[in-house]
């Protein structure tokens, strides 16, 4: 891999911070939100003080809805006691990446040097009318049709099967599959709302509730809150010895509704942001040795390996398949193909880590933080050769929006 | 939802609008005021898919829905295409019940056609709005045949006007008929899906009337609907089956036609057929047609005796003057305020007088025209070929035909309480379509209804030539009767959809 990169980075992260997720019935979204502020800040090797960051970007979905909380700023102004411009960005599950790119922006465009990116969500508050509200991410003829967040994924995940892998248990399994992979990453995940094995036969005989999408396909409902301090990449010396670079940060965005797509089995965004993405870094998706992917349903950590170019399109089932098959037996259960190998959500996933909808894309930046600097202790991915490259991938909603970013070690 | 919103979701969703661009034939829903690809230098013109066949490109059986939706259990959402997938669009699969709990091979739907259905999608609790949309579905080789709607040319007007179309709609589900309902003569009823009440029970035999008359609906510009089930109160279930069926001339996102919603317990359809035609014959009234739909998702409270009596199901009748397919000769009514049957604002169900719903209000009422009839166009019970009458059980309309001296066989054919209960509103007017589904040109029919409370209208019929070419155009009652499609449920589940207020 040629390790020169064409571009400057868009900006440095230098600490990281994040709660445990889960249901978290004791705190109310801003202490939570405060509280990952608080872990990012003080994991700043050489100190950093909340008078020195400049701006905040929040991402979150569901705050006005799940806890009547509008203005987070303010919020944030209060609990943080600084007075600074922060800016909350809504992008549905993406709303975390979303702060991010535009944190991001915001640093390269020269205005600020130190930059607190937030993503939080509280979902557990709305008990019984949560799978109402998701539907706020769709368009509302979808609604009126029915159709949950799930029914839309299954949607997507019946047209594969029929397009892709009709009369094929194995593609059905490959389904599963990534369900059982991703909490076998979360085991040793201290902050994932799942910590425990699942098998293919649980998986494929838990309840269904979207056919062909059953329960243990699903990410789950999730209470929860990261942070991360990006700097100037100039600057980022000054706060660490490791920072970690962001070297492509990019956006695309689709129509919010699934069925006006021209294809249902692929995510439109999703291949511009990488392909986006992969450009502005100048590297190929096979330098990409980890990622963390959307899953919020399995299908689409299989799309996403399509979309991306790792897989051509329709055979993303069989690599799964195959290497589940291979690999079972390891740390973390790497994707190979054609010789390359990429290991998708070392941390469990939407699926097993949890998926507090608008701290994930956050989330995965803290992942691919921690795995990069070596830090991901009892979860620190093993690999052969050297580990420098990571993407993250958050979509929102149906794929109407997706961020990818791209993270190194060594520039 | 509020009601803006409501106003917004009825111009689209009503009748599937989409636009389509004129210059590269790019389809989008929903509509936009121009072409991606083409820019805002071509035209978009709108279209609708209402009377299309769509094909299920992909969806799910959603098993935990939205709290909207929990009325219904579990059902199918999809995703469906129109013009060879120029466009596609969300929907629910109706009147279909999921049998078990095991896992449902989605892909075996998938490129399959399925048909639109204008129900009810949800509704802001028993005291908000009602939503209905045509982004509900059935499947083509399902309980309801595809049909075409097209246009024809009238070819002559007559002097005399009558009936130029009619559709008759008898839902899918049945409930078998046990000891009480056969005393009473009736083997099974129909019942509503939960997702269907009395208004688009009229949607769907109006769309089918104007399917059967093959006329411009732009042309009808009056409409009456006769219910004692409307879904509201106050509110024009009148106003939305013009909106939905595009009845008049459109202005804006309205039309230029009119009707009322009339109640007369079950004539309220039939007292304004004489209207329709006296209407058409009006020099000012600018329209050919008139619409009469009597539509009844017929109501009895649990275990009352008109629990094991009453259907569900509409018909809807074109009156005009061009190729009229039976004239109207001969129109009487008789009225007596009579309390046998009334329900009190407010009251879910109907209360009746027992055994006093029979000889001084039904037999009296219903015999006194039909001998009226008789002496009045000089003709004896042998010269008509069909009577049919209001039918709350099978054994009313057979003892006062035959106390008037018809024949068993002149009743029989109109006797489709039988298979689908007492249709309330719908109850002449769907025996009388029962009846012109088998007549022949000459034919001569007396239809004689009956309102509680109380009247009864008796019309004489004489069936023309036209009858032949429009049949091939009609979805026959027999055929729904006997479709092998219908289905079964028990009394549980018959209360559950039939009743469409829900505790709060």
């Amino acid at each position: 891999m040629d390790k020169r990169l064409y571009r400057t980075p868009y900006a440095a992260i230098v600490g990281a911070g994040r709660t445990k997720f889960g249901e978290l019935w004791y705190v109310n979204p801003e202490k939570l939100l405060t509280e990952a502020g608080e872990r990012a800040l003080e994991s700043v090797d050489h100190g950093l003080r909340r008078k020195d960051i400049e701006a905040c970007f929040f991402g979150s979905f569901l705050n006005q809805v799940t806890n009547k909380l509008a203005l987070m700023p303010g919020y944030m102004s209060r609990e943080l006691g600084i007075n600074i411009p922060m800016t909350s960005i809504e992008a549905a599950c993406a709303s975390g990446g979303s702060a991010l790119y535009n944190a991001c922006i915001s640093i390269k465009s020269g205005e600020y040097n130190v930059v607190l990116v937030g993503g939080i969500e509280k979902m557990t508050d709305r008990v019984n009318k949560i799978i109402d509200d998701m539907m706020f991410a769709c368009d509302s003829h979808e609604f009126d049709a029915g159709f949950t967040f799930a029914g839309l994924y299954a949607a997507i995940m019946a047209r594969y099967i029929y397009e892709y892998g009709r009369g094929n248990d194995k593609c059905k399994e490959a389904l599963a599959q990534i369900a059982c992979k991703n909490h076998h990453h979360a085991v040793n995940n201290p902050y994932a709302q799942y910590r425990f094995e699942i098998t293919v036969d649980k998986v494929l005989n838990s309840p269904l509730i979207a056919d062909p999408i059953r329960l243990l396909h699903s990410s789950p409902i999730t209470d929860g809150a990261v942070a991360v301090i990006l700097v100037k990449p100039e600057l980022a010396k000054k706060y660490t010895d490791t920072p970690i670079y962001i070297v492509a940060s990019s956006q695309a965005t689709d129509d919010i509704s699934l069925y006006s797509r021209a294809s249902m089995t692929k995510m439109f965004a999703t291949q511009m942001a990488v392909e986006k993405a992969l450009k502005e870094s100048k590297l190929s998706i096979k330098d990409i040795k980890i990622a963390e992917v959307h899953d919020c349903f399995t299908i689409e950590e299989l799309l996403f390996l399509e979309d991306s170019g790792f897989v051509e399109k329709g055979k993303a089932w069989q690599v799964v398949y195959e290497s589940y098959n291979s690999f079972n037996k390891s740390k973390h259960i790497p994707y190979v193909n054609n010789g390359c190998e990429m290991i998708v959500n070392l941390g469990g996933g939407l699926k097993a880590d949890g998926h507090p909808i608008g701290a994930t894309g956050v989330r995965q930046v803290y992942e691919c933080f921690k795995q990069l600097r070596g830090e991901a202790g009892g979860n620190q991915v093993d690999i052969d050769g050297d580990l420098n490259a990571s993407l993250c991938h958050n979509i929102g909603g149906t794929g109407g929006i997706a961020n990818v970013h791209i993270l190194v070690r060594d520039l | 939802m509020s009601e803006p919103i409501a106003r917004r979701k009825i111009i689209m969703d009503y009748r599937i609008k989409a636009s389509k661009c004129e210059m590269c034939g790019k389809v989008y829903f929903p509509p936009k005021s121009f072409c991606n690809l083409e820019g805002r230098v071509s035209k978009v013109v709108e279209s609708d898919y209402f009377y299309s066949k769509g094909i299920f490109y992909s969806g799910c059986v959603i098993r935990k829905p939205t709290n909207k939706f929990n009325y219904l259990k579990s059902f199918i959402s999809c995703i469906v295409s129109f013009d060879n997938g120029a466009v596609k669009v969300p929907g629910r699969i109706t009147d279909y019940r999921l049998n078990n709990d095991d896992e449902i091979d989605i892909t075996q739907y998938i490129g399959k056609g399925v048909i639109p259905r204008f129900r009810r999608i949800y509704d802001d609790g028993n005291f908000g709005l009602i939503y209905y949309s045509s982004f509900n579905f059935s499947f083509e080789d399902d309980y309801y045949p595809y049909q075409e709607y097209k246009v024809v040319k009238p070819s002559g007007k007559s002097d005399k006007p009558g009936i130029i179309g009619y559709g008759i709609y008898i839902p899918k589900f049945r409930i078998k008929g046990d000891e009480n309902s056969r005393e009473l003569g009736i083997l099974e009823r129909a019942l509503p899906f939960a997702d269907e009440d009395a208004t688009t029970f009229a949607v769907e035999a109006g769309k089918r009337a104007l399917i059967h008359s093959a006329i411009n609906s732009q042309y009808i510009k009056k409409c009456y609907v006769g219910s004692e089930s409307a879904p509201y109160v106050v509110k024009p279930s009148m106003a939305t089956i013009s909106q939905v069926l595009e009845l008049g001339e459109k202005f804006d996102d309205g039309f230029f036609s009119g009707g009322v919603d009339a109640q007369f317990a079950c004539k309220a359809a039939t007292d304004l057929i004489i209207d329709a035609a006296a209407l058409v014959n009006y020099p000012t009234f600018n329209g050919e047609y008139v619409m009469i739909i009597g539509s009844d998702n017929a109501q009895a409270a649990p275990n009352d005796p008109l629990d094991f009596s009453v259907g569900a199901g509409a018909a809807a009748f074109i009156i005009g003057k061009r190729d009229v397919i039976a004239t109207i000769d001969y129109y009487i009514s008789y009225t007596s305020d009579t309390p046998d049957f009334y329900r009190r604002d407010g009251c879910e169900y109907p209360k009746h007088g027992g055994r006093f719903t029979g000889e001084p209000a039904y037999f009296k009422h219903v015999c006194t025209v039909m001998k009226r009839a008789l002496k009045d166009t000089n003709l004896s019970p042998r010269d008509i070929n069909y009577v049919v009458l209001h039918s709350p059980n099978a054994k009313f309309p057979m003892a006062a035909a035959l106390q008037v001296g018809f024949e068993k066989d002149q009743i029989e054919p109109g006797l489709i309480v039988k298979k689908v209960g007492n249709l309330y509103s719908g109850s002449s007017l769907a025996a009388l379509g029962a009846v012109l589904d088998i007549s022949k040109p000459g034919d001569k029919i007396l239809m004689v209804s009956y309102g509680s409370g109380a009247g009864s209208d008796a019309y004489l019929f004489t069936v023309t030539k036209n009858i032949e070419s429009k049949r091939e155009r009609l979805i026959k009652v027999q055929d729904q009767i006997e479709n092998p499609h219908r289905e079964y449920v028990d009394y549980y589940t018959y209360r559950e959809w039939k009743t469409k207020n829900h505790p709060l």
